[in-house]
């Protein structure tokens, strides 16, 4: 019976008392309601960053390690990196001896050439020379034709097998396989064409070319070292094969047991942990942000709500008279300041996602939101407007009725 | 059994460094069924005894029995629960909620009792076709006269069926001849059983009552038949003589 008096007619007189004041309501509404689109914007963003960061990660092959002279993510000088010695094949078929789990080990020798093809040409295409266990390392799937053989390494062919968005550019209505393309000036011939694996951070790993690694040797040169590609049964199995290729590269390179490694071992996640350290700064000031908008927000509904309990004493001494309890005209205000930011909130929630859509859209950026952050944003301005609420809607409730009955 | 029963009640208020005794001991029984009309000049401490008898305010010390139930030491709720089923207020600025319309107005006590929406909407209806405004229900107060707007405070008074009608100056905001309009419906009231009181400082309608008691200072001076109480403050204070000071 008490509930049905302090919430059901509560929540009826704060709508009729926001119904009465539209404009006042929408203008508190937006307080709270920029507050948490924003709030909602930037959780959407960074979780859309996530999640495709992540499954871009997954892409690479998360159970290979890469063995290079210089590491991928570079702290300190690079020159103390440059001048390491640099790795070569015996270094691969070390780790091809000794390793007990590789699974599949290839050299890599990578340049920039241009593709070219009847006239139309990609400029500086990311060319790689490698063996046919490039397969298993890298995770790529063959799409048409096929991938190296030793047969073609062995024979120093001139043959090519190209990444998904050479295929899409250079031959967007016929079938590349058999064809003859041009890297640089040299003649290549196409025997087979790679499954797509999309971009990581708007970087395509779907513009490529995989040569065998001597014709590679031999048509371009080999000044700079290799790389090695290592892959390991199981993504578990990476904290010891790791372990394990330090043994087998210091001792094949020689280095004194008081040197540090002159080599890197390079994994995937790496990437991950340091898009983490970058994006987890960039969130907190993000939601720092947010939270100090849902703050004014807040304060809005607070001034308001003092405003209302003053313009309204005479009617609270009234209600207090006809028999109305204190904690009565406690939950009348509470709620009607947790209707206006519960709707805030709302309108807030729908601009937020229309943002991070729209985002999505227009900007390389993906944002994906979970419903549970509609509700969290929701509830979020409701916990706003109930604690703004409770200091106004307090005060209200302790008036002295007859002082309230009798105020101008 | 009397409906109101004060012992020796004293009310203090602090001003500042400064307490004002508004009542010093005042006793008094009122019967069921009695219209007794409470006089004085302002700060004579009519409208602190008011407030006491209505549980608006609580004594400083002394003893108030309301319909048998000692009241003096009550908690906040138990004093909203018992302004709400024994107490209808009538005030002199009419305090009718200016969005709603009559009837929901005069439901308004009910809410807080609890009753459900169909019931409140009946006793409503009911009151105000007591005070003979049956046709004004939906109507705002800002489309109702004066005289409409105390009838509907009259009814909003009368719905919880109170053991005691509290007017505070009812007339105080009325010509004349609405303010008699009124008085003729609380004579009807008094006729009818309820037990009315009634403070004024207009001698012309305390006379009216059959009973009234004079305040000054916190203390009642006088006790006894409205005419006689009436005359006897005219005496007293002969500037309440000039008709009409408004």
């Amino acid at each position: 019976m008490r509930f049905q008096v302090d919430f059901v007619e509560g929540s009826r007189i704060a709508l009729r008392s926001l119904r009465a004041h539209r404009l006042r309501t929408v203008l508190t509404t937006l307080g709270v309601g920029i507050g948490v689109s924003t709030l909602l914007a930037i959780l959407g963003i960074t979780q859309g960053l996530d999640t495709s960061f992540a499954n871009q990660l997954a892409s690479i092959g998360s159970s290979s390690l890469y063995v290079t002279k210089m590491p991928w993510v570079q702290l300190g000088n690079w020159w103390q990196f440059r001048n390491r010695k640099d790795l070569d094949l015996s270094h691969m078929e070390a780790i091809r001896a000794q390793s007990t789990y590789a699974v599949a080990v290839c050299p890599m020798i990578d340049r920039a050439e241009n593709v070219s093809f009847l006239g139309s040409e990609l400029q500086r295409v990311q060319v790689v020379g490698t063996t046919p266990e490039y397969l298993a390392v890298s995770g790529f799937e063959v799409a048409q034709g096929r991938f190296l053989t030793e047969a073609d390494d062995g024979a120093l062919r001139n043959v090519a097998v190209l990444g998904m968005d050479i295929v899409d550019t250079l031959f967007p209505h016929s079938n590349p396989i058999g064809v003859t393309v041009r890297l640089g000036n040299r003649p290549f011939n196409v025997i087979g064409t790679l499954s797509r694996k999309g971009k990581i951070l708007d970087q395509s790993q779907d513009l490529l070319v995989v040569i065998p690694f001597r014709s590679a040797a031999a048509q371009f040169g080999r000044r700079r070292g290799i790389a090695i590609g290592v892959a390991v049964e199981s993504p578990l199995m990476m904290d010891p094969a790791e372990d394990q290729l330090v043994g087998v590269l210091r001792r094949a390179r020689g280095t004194p047991p008081e040197k540090p490694d002159d080599f890197a071992i390079n994994r995937p996640e790496q990437l991950a942990s340091t898009y983490e350290q970058l994006t987890g700064a960039l969130f907190g000031v993000a939601v720092g942000i947010g939270f100090i908008t849902l703050l004014v927000g807040g304060i809005g509904i607070m001034n308001i709500m003092l405003v209302s309990v003053r313009e309204r004493t005479r009617e609270i001494g009234l209600r207090r008279a006809l028999g109305a309890r204190k904690r009565t005209i406690v939950v009348q205000f509470v709620l009607e300041a947790v209707v206006v930011s519960a709707v805030g909130g709302l309108l807030g929630t729908v601009v937020g996602l229309g943002g991070a859509k729209l985002i999505s859209e227009i900007t390389p950026l993906a944002a994906t939101v979970r419903p549970l952050t509609v509700l969290f944003g929701v509830s979020f301005a409701a916990a706003v407007g109930l604690l703004f609420g409770i200091w106004p809607a307090a005060r209200a409730a302790n008036l002295d009725p007859v002082e309230a009955l009798r105020y101008e | 059994m009397a409906l109101i029963e004060l012992e020796a009640v004293t009310r203090t208020y602090q001003v500042g460094t400064e307490s004002v005794r508004a009542l010093r001991g005042v006793c008094l029984k009122v019967s069921r069924g009695e219209w007794l009309a409470v006089v004085g000049q302002s700060g004579s401490g009519k409208s602190t005894l008011m407030n006491v008898i209505g549980c608006l305010d609580t004594a400083s010390s002394g003893r108030y029995r309301l319909n048998g139930h000692d009241v003096s030491h009550l908690s906040d709720d138990e004093l909203a629960d018992i302004r709400n089923r024994e107490i209808g207020f009538v005030f002199q600025t009419f305090q009718l909620l200016p969005r709603e319309t009559a009837l929901a107005n005069v439901e308004l006590p009910l809410v807080y009792r609890g009753l459900g929406a169909r019931e409140r909407r009946e006793r409503a209806r009911a009151a105000l076709e007591k005070v003979k405004l049956a046709d004004r229900m939906a109507h705002r107060p800002n489309e109702l006269s004066g005289g409409q707007r105390q009838r509907v405070a009259i009814a909003r008074a009368l719905v919880t069926e109170p053991s005691l009608l509290l007017a505070d100056e009812p007339t105080g905001n009325l010509d004349s001849a609405t303010g008699e309009e009124i008085i003729r419906l609380f004579e009807e009231l008094h006729r009818m059983g309820h037990t009315l009181l009634l403070v004024t400082h207009e001698p012309r309608l305390a006379a009216r009552c059959p009973r009234a008691v004079r305040l000054s200072d916190g203390e009642i001076i006088s006790d006894g038949p409205g005419r006689e109480v009436a005359l006897q403050n005219l005496r007293d204070d002969p500037r309440l003589a000039a008709p009409e000071p408004r």
